[in-house]
Order: structure tokens, then sequence, then C-alpha cells
């Protein structure tokens, strides 16, 4: 990661570390206050829930034979060691150094596209008011958003193999990541530097996941449990604590007899953007992964704003679009604004109980919406500058698609 | 001719009196400061193990044998239990708190089996069986609310072979209102059935109207060292504490109206005492009452059943000190207790022959000692909102020199979901120098959503005159909306603690033990909206369904240039009604046109 280390991203890194580290020792309320909110922490992804599986791992017990862990033991290693303030922090920091290389690197066939300054990339991760927030609320989304980040820019840099692992401990941490596979070897295989064949990616990618499943073994018994409180928890959707996302409140409103139809609808929609979207921008591998990193955002079971931070950590690379995009100031304002109504609803139901379960509902479809237009006008954006390079000389005019 | 009937009968009344020492029973009344009135009632019945085995009952009742034969339940345990009580004013409780349970239904039995998933299939059929038998919802003992504790409780058995495995189940009901058709099966178990001796005195309306009632059934085998063969007991008893001016009240009349303003007893010391305003005045004196004004009815006699010699015979028992003056009829026999024993006396009665008791108002000089308990116990969840809370635990040792060792036993609902490394306890208040160890050992089995409840069982100490604070966080689950009961906002009830008192002097005598139950809790959780599955299946539905159609649109179309492609149809349509309009407003301009 050869990154210049002038004045102005010095001060930017070492201004966001510090702004997380003083408010982690200034304000250590507000870190557990965060971790509280239903918008930053998940039921696979609260911090809270990792200490009460740590203090069962500590104290002898399975941390799965039990409602309340439903994370990977790997975590439970690294928190066992690591002060958890500075893991936060130093994954904050280490994505964002990763992010500005993959844009420092990126080089995207488009006329309108002009070389990227990494260090602002960086800078729009690093400040993101969503990305610091789930920082300090100790979201451990963050470990699945840096095996991502990692798995995107080994596959830039060709290592393939590294690329692979990354994605595989992104899959053992969170499931999800393992619908990236098919961009990601794409953006493999397109990179010329590296020749490297299909079939022994997907090998190492499988054998990587197996050889991180099978450290469960060693650090605790009880793998079948070990399956269906991690990963069970997020197919079948059984704790239906809320959330930012769709599920929830679908699966606690759902008729008994529909609910496995429709949990198996809900999968299929989620892993039905994969095909669609990779196919259709074969020449773009990155912009597939940030698009289906924004509908996992939207549509996966247990979405928070950490999910939504690495979204907008990729996006910034594809500002030369800005200028066809149609609905930015719809997409931005709706986005505000479920952002700031969304813990107000949330209070007036959970506290005041002046309002009902309705009205937090409500924001998480507008938010939802918000970030579906967003992802729906920059796909339009990316797809319509291909098309420019293509016929150049229609560049400004109006389109219309049949 | 009367002769024979003669010899009859007393031929029937050997019988019975060979066969009487198998049974017993015995009402105990103690009269509690504020004008209350502990009544405890105790019946127990002896069946040999060989008659029990070949189903051979005599006392011991038909049904309830049948039932635990089925489920091959070796030891028994079933209270009901409604209200609270005060240790405050009341004193040590009955039985040393063996004989309550917590509010509601509480269950717990000694299966036989091979494996745990036996135990529980009979234990599922133990609880079908008894919910019918006592009319209450037993049957909702599932697997979510049955826990298998492994500190809390020992057998009170004694088991003549050693190569049983048995299995110890507990469950609770917390929110089970206890009732009239509760205590009808429960008098139906005793072989005088109510008609009898001191079950004839149980009524439904005195004892559900009772501050705190608790009614117990014990199953236990029991084998001497002796020669003597192995007997199964079952001991059923009911404590209550009756209010003795509201049992008073008739029951033609049962309103409280004031009392007339000349019966009115005023505090005349009172600097505002005058015509108009009257300081009612504390009783100080005990409160006149009569066992049928007391429970409604008189006591139809003495059971034929109970021995009619020895200690055992005397069904009625007072504990009232021997200056107060008790009138009785002529159906009694009294016999005080010796000098240098507590005061009491008992009652021997006379059969089939109406017994009443009554006792005058009286000014009685010393107060009695009602005993005191051993460890207070206050239960309480702390927090505000439907998504969080805290519960919190507060233990006081009264006693200035002794510590209290105890075992804490709870068991939540899955839906409770409790943090235990924020398990805190803490000593806030204390005049004991020392460094003190309070909790000395834990057994924690987590919850599994919707299949199990969580279990914690801490053995804990609190040194002598201290009060520790035990606290830990919690987070509620929100449930699937067919999950809720149908008033979802009054909350969900949360089961009682129980606290086992320790006692240390003495090695494991498990008579020895004291228990103590907190209340019960009430939990609010977050409710969805329950009228809403429909528009929420359609929201949703619409939303996926514009993501999903907006990208596909755009993934599977191709650009093409405004103008190099015809109009669409709507646009086409708009243009060629618009072209139709102008045609017609030029038709009609040139008319005009024309004309002019």
């Amino acid at each position: 990661m050869a990154i210049s280390l002038d004045r102005q991203t010095v001060s930017i890194y070492a201004g966001a570390a510090l702004l997380r580290l003083l408010v982690f020792v200034a304000f250590p309320d507000l870190s557990d206050f965060l971790g509280s909110q239903v918008e930053i922490s998940t039921p696979i992804s609260s911090f809270k829930r990792l200490q009460e599986g740590l203090f069962l791992y500590q104290h002898g017990l399975s941390p799965y034979d039990g409602g309340v862990y439903h994370q990977a033991p790997l975590l439970l290693v690294i928190f066992e060691i690591l002060p958890s303030a500075l893991v936060f922090v130093a994954l904050d920091i280490l994505n964002a150094v990763s992010l500005h290389t993959i844009a420092n690197n990126l080089d995207i066939p488009s006329r309108r596209f002009r070389k990227l300054d990494g260090t602002l990339i960086a800078a729009a991760y690093l400040f993101n008011p969503f990305t610091i927030l789930s920082c300090l609320g100790k979201s451990t989304s963050i470990f699945t958003n840096t095996a991502i980040i990692q798995a995107v820019f080994n596959a830039q840099s060709g290592n393939p193999l590294r690329a692979m692992f990354s994605l595989a401990i992104g899959t053992y941490l969170s499931m999800y990541p393992g619908l990236l596979l098919p961009p990601t070897l794409l953006m493999i295989l397109k990179n010329k530097d590296q020749p490297a064949s299909l079939a022994s990616l997907v090998m190492s990618y499988i054998g990587a996941l197996a050889a991180l499943l099978s450290t469960t073994i060693i650090l605790t018994d009880g793998f079948w449990d070990f399956l269906s409180s991690c990963y069970g928890a997020q197919l079948t959707v059984t704790d239906l604590t809320p959330n930012v996302g769709l599920w929830w409140y679908f699966f606690i409103e759902i008729f008994d007899s529909f609910r496995d139809f429709f949990i198996g609808v809900f999968w299929l929609h989620l892993v039905g953007y994969v095909g669609g979207l990779t196919f259709r921008l074969q020449s773009q591998p990155l912009f597939v992964i940030t698009s289906l990193l924004g509908l996992f955002a939207i549509f996966k079971p247990y979405p928070s704003i950490a999910d939504v931070s690495l979204y907008l950590g990729f996006l910034p690379m594809y500002s030369h679009i800005l200028p066809l995009t149609r609905y930015t100031f719809i997409a931005a304002s709706v986005l505000l604004y479920s952002t700031l109504l969304g813990p107000a609803f949330y209070h007036l139901w959970i506290y005041a109980g002046s309002g009902n379960a309705n009205f937090f509902y409500a924001i998480t479809l507008v938010w939802s919406l918000g970030l579906t237009i967003l992802v729906g006008d920059t796909l339009f954006a990316v797809l319509r500058d291909e098309w420019e390079i293509e016929r150049p000389e229609m560049k400004g005019k109006s389109v219309r698609q049949i | 001719m009367f002769r024979s009937v003669f010899f009859l009968v007393v031929v029937a009344f050997f019988a019975l009196s060979a066969a009487a020492s198998d049974y017993f029973e015995r009402l105990t009344l103690t009269p509690l400061p504020l004008g209350s009135l502990l009544a405890s009632f105790d019946f127990r019945a002896n069946e040999t193990i060989t008659d029990y085995e070949s189903q051979n009952y005599r006392f011991f009742p038909r049904s309830l044998g049948q039932a635990l034969r089925h489920a091959d339940t070796k030891e028994l345990h079933l209270r009901f239990t409604t209200g609270r009580w005060d240790p405050e004013t009341w004193g040590a409780r009955p039985w040393n708190g063996t004989k309550e349970g917590g509010t509601g239904v509480e269950l717990w039995a000694w299966i036989e089996a091979t494996s745990e998933e036996e135990a529980f299939e009979k234990w599922s059929t133990l609880t079908q069986s008894l919910s019918g038998l006592f009319c209450a919802s037993l049957n909702f003992i599932d697997s979510t609310r049955t826990t298998k504790p492994a500190l809390s409780f020992q057998p009170l058995g004694r088991y003549g072979d050693g190569d049983q495995t048995l299995h110890l189940l507990h469950g609770v009901l917390p929110g089970e209102v206890v009732c009239t058709e509760n205590l009808t099966p429960f008098i139906k178990l005793l072989p005088c059935k109510g008609k009898a001796g001191i079950s004839s005195l149980l009524d439904g309306h005195k004892v559900f109207d009772a501050s705190w009632q608790s009614m117990a059934i014990d199953v236990r085998p029991k084998c001497s060292s002796g020669t003597e063969p192995c007997q199964m007991e079952i001991s059923q008893t009911i404590d209550m504490v009756l209010d003795i001016e509201r049992s008073k009240r008739s029951r033609d009349n049962p309103i409280p109206r004031p009392v007339p303003v000349e019966q009115l007893v005023c505090d005349e010391t009172k600097p505002y005492h005058s015509q108009e305003a009257c300081y009612p005045r504390d009783m100080v004196d005990e409160m006149p009452w009569s066992l049928k004004e007391v429970f409604g009815r008189s006591m139809a006699g003495v059971c034929p059943l109970v021995e009619s010699e020895g200690p055992e015979a005397k069904s009625v028992c007072l504990n009232v000190p021997h200056e107060r003056m008790v009138l009785i009829g002529v159906s009694g026999f009294e016999v005080k207790s010796d000098p240098g024993l507590p005061d009491s006396r008992c009652y021997q009665l006379m059969p089939l022959e109406e017994f009443d008791l009554e006792l005058p108002q009286q000014t009685l000089g010393g107060k009695t000692d009602l005993g005191h308990e051993l460890l207070r116990a206050e239960r309480t969840i702390t927090g505000h909102g439907a998504a969080r809370g805290g519960m919190r635990t507060v233990f006081t040792n009264p006693s200035p020199t002794e510590p209290v060792k105890f075992v804490y036993f709870e068991s939540l609902p899955w839906f409770m979901r409790p943090f235990m490394h924020t398990l805190k306890a803490q000593i806030t208040q204390t005049e004991f120098p020392f460094e003190w160890q309070t909790i000395t050992d834990m057994y924690y089995r987590p919850a599994v959503d919707r299949k199990r409840s969580t279990q914690l069982e801490l053995v804990m100490s609190v040194p002598p005159a201290s009060t520790v604070m035990l606290t830990y966080d919690f987070e509620k689950a929100i449930l699937r909306y067919t999950e809720y009961p149908p008033d979802a906002n009054r909350g969900f009830n949360v089961a009682p603690a129980v606290i086992r008192i320790l006692n240390d002097t003495d090695g494991n005598g498990p008579s020895d033990n004291i228990y103590i139950r907190t209340t019960s809790l009430l939990l609010p959780l977050p409710t969805p909206d329950f009228s809403m599955p429909y528009n929420v299946i359609i929201l949703t539905s619409t939303v996926m369904a514009l993501a999903f159609g907006s990208i596909y649109n755009l993934l599977v179309r191709r650009f093409v240039g405004a103008d190099e492609v015809g109009d669409g149809k709507i646009r086409g349509l708009v243009k060629r009604v618009r072209g139709v309009i102008v045609a017609l407003k030029d038709k009609v301009a040139g008319k005009r046109q024309k004309v002019e």
C-alpha cells in the first residue's frame, strides 16, 4: 500500500484517529449509548452481545448454546487479546488506507473519468458520520467491511489468493459477502497482469472458508450449535429486534404459514441482483461490487448504518458520473430526512410511548426507498456513461430506454 | 335387631381405627398482628409402597396415584399461591417456606428416566394429566418454562435403592390465576372430601379472599432405616392469612360500610379531637372471632379416619397465650401445651358433632414472638422504555452476628435476554469491616429463542447486618405478532426468584432448608401494531418491487437517443389528441373568419 505521506494525508488520518480515540476516552458512556441504538448495532453486530459471548467463552460455556451471541468465534479470540477501542479505530484507518490505494490505482475507461485523489476518498470514508457512529458504537460489522475492502483491494492489486482469503473471511463472519464472489472473480480475471484460473480461485475460496470454519472446532465444542446460531439466525431471521432494514417488521407481522415461503423469497430477491449486475456490467466489476453493497445495505436481514458507510466509502470513486445522475437531490434529502427522523420515531415508540411501531417502520421504508433511489440513479448514470463511450455524439442529449 | 346394628357399628369403628394411623389432619390457627389470622390446614396420608405399586389405594388418591405412576414420577411438589407473605408484619413463614410457591402455579418433580429426552417426555405427560386433574393451565409448562435446577432443590424423599436415575424438572406459571376451580379438585383428593373434619371449613369464597394463601401437594417416598416397608406419603397443605374483619363480613352484605359514629373508637389525645373530628385509634385489643364467623361455616365434626387417641388425634390447634379466653362447645376437649413450650392449645373433637370455638375481645399484655426471617429479598425491574432494562435484587441480612448463605435461583423467559457480563453483586450497606465475597458459585444456562428459558443459580452469602444489591442488564426481545397474548400491552409475567437458605451448621439435612420467594414481576415488551399485517406485507413488498423493477429495468433495456426513435405509446396518444384538438380549433377559427 504505497501512499504518499504528504501533510494533508497525514493530518486527515491522524485527525480521524484522534477524533475517535478522544471520544472513546472522554465520553465512555457515549460509546455504550451508541452501541445500544438499533440503527448502529443489530443482533449480529452488537458489541454488547459480543461481550456476553466472550463472558460465556471465558467461563467455559459454549457461547452458541444460547440465544444471545450470533457472531463468529474468531471475534472472541480477537477481543480476548486486544483492547476493543483500539481495534475499531485501527480497522477504520486500515479501511481508509485500502480505499485510498484502490482509488489511486483506479482507472475507469470513461472520457469523464479524471485521476482520483485517494486522500479525498479516504477522508470521505473517515469523516462520514455513519462511519464515525458505527465505529464509536463498536458495531462488529466493521470486520466484515474490512474483509470486503481487503478482497477488493487485493483483487485490484493482483493478489488473487489474498483476495479470495479475505472474501472467505467476510463470508465466515457474516455470510452475505459470499455473494460478492462472482464480481470479485471477474475483477481478478480481468486483471491481465497476473493470470489465474477460475477453478483454482474458487477452490482457494472454498478451501479458505473450510479452514476458517474448522477453527471453530478448536475454539468451541458444538460445531452445529455454531452453524445454527451464527448462520441459521441470519438465514431464518429468528431475532426480530428492530433495525433499519425491511425484514424485521415484515417477519413480525407475517402469517406463520407463509413465514418460510417469504424468507425464501426475500433471500432469492437478494441473490437475484448478483447475476444481473455482474453480467450487465462486465467491464466495471468494481461498480458491480459497489452497487451490490448498496443493495445489501437495504435488503439483507440485519442491515445497519455500518453497511451504508461501506457503500458510501466506495461510491465517491464514481464522482465523475455525478453530472449524469437525475435524482441526487431527492436521494440526499430522503436519506437526511430518515436519518434525522429515524431515532426520533424509535424514541417515540419505545420510550415515550406516544407513537407505535408503525412510526419507526415507516421511516425504515423511507430509508430503504432513499437508498434504492441512490443505487438506481448511480446505476443509470454508469450505464449511460458506458453507452456514451460507444456513441460519443450522444453526449448531453436526452435518451430513452427501450 | 338393635344389637346387630350396634355390633356392625362397633366393627366398623374398630376397622377404621386400625387403619387410621395412616391418615392425619390438623388445623393450626395463629392470630397475627393487625387483625390477621393464619390458618394452616395439614393433611397427610401414607400408603405402603407395595400397595401403591399394586394400585391398591386406600388413603392415597387414586386419580393422582395413577397419573404419577403413568409418568414414572417418584416425587412431586405442586403449589398454588396467590398474594404475598408480609414478613415484616407476620414474621417467619409457615413451614419455613417449604410449603409455598411463587405467585401462580409452581411444579417440580423427580422423574425416573434413562435419558433427559425421556424425562422431558414423561414430564409433559405429567403436566398434561395434572392440568386435567387440577383444572389449571399446567399443560402450558412447555420446554420454554421448564428448567432443571442443580442447586436449589433436593429430594425430600428417602429412596430405598440407589440405582434409579432421577431427573429433577421445575416449571412455573407466574400468570396463572389460582381460584375455586383449583380448590375443588384439591379437596376431592382428601379422604373425607370436605364432608367432615377440618376440610369442611374450606370454602372457596374464604380461601381466595385471603390476603395470602398457598395450597401445596407433596408426594414423596419414605423409607425408614428399620424393617418397616417403604411408604408413599402425600401431604396436602393449605395456608392462608385471613383478614378477620373482612372475613366476618356477611356474604349477603359484602359491601363495606362506614362504621356508625357511636361505634368509632377515637384517639382522644389528638389536639383536633372533637365531636366532628375523630382520629381512629389502633386496635390494641385482640379481635373477637369464631370459626363460624371467619370460615363462614362451623366444622362438621371430626373426620372418622383419623386416630381417635394419642397426640395425633387432636385436629384443631390454636397458638394463643394461655391467658387468652377461648369458648368451646361440648363437642371438644381442650389440652394446653406443657409449661416451657410455646403457648398453644389443641382440641380433641367428638365424631359426628359440629365444633366451633369462639375468642372474645380481650386485652393482652405481652406480644407473641412470631419469629423473623433470616433474609429479606426484594426483586424489581429497573430502567425505562420497552427495549432494555435491568434486574435488581436487594438482599438484607437482619442478623447482627451471623452471615447468611443461600442459593438464589431465577428462571427467566426466553424473550428476556440477560447479559451476564453485567452481573454485579455489591455490598451497599454494611457494618461488617472485612472483605467479603458475595457470589461464591454460579450455575448459568442461557436461553435459546423459543426453545428454552434462562436458568441462573447463584450461591451467595451476605455478611451480618448488611445489604447486598445484585444487578444485571437485559434486553427485551420483540416477538412475532401471533406470540403475543390478547392483552399484549399488560406485559409478561416473570416467575419469582427462589431463595434457598443453606444451613451451615447442620450437614445436608433437607428438612432444615428455609425457602423464600420474591414477588413475581411484570415485564412490558415492545409491541408491533396488531392491525397491520396486510399493510406491512403490501408496503414492504412494494418497496422491494420498486427496487427490483427499477434496477432490472435499467439492466435489461438499452439506451437510444430520444430523437432516434418514434414516440412511445402514451406520448404518441397525447400528440395525436393534441393534433385533433388543434385541427378542431383551426376548423372553428376558419369558420368564424369566413363568417366575418
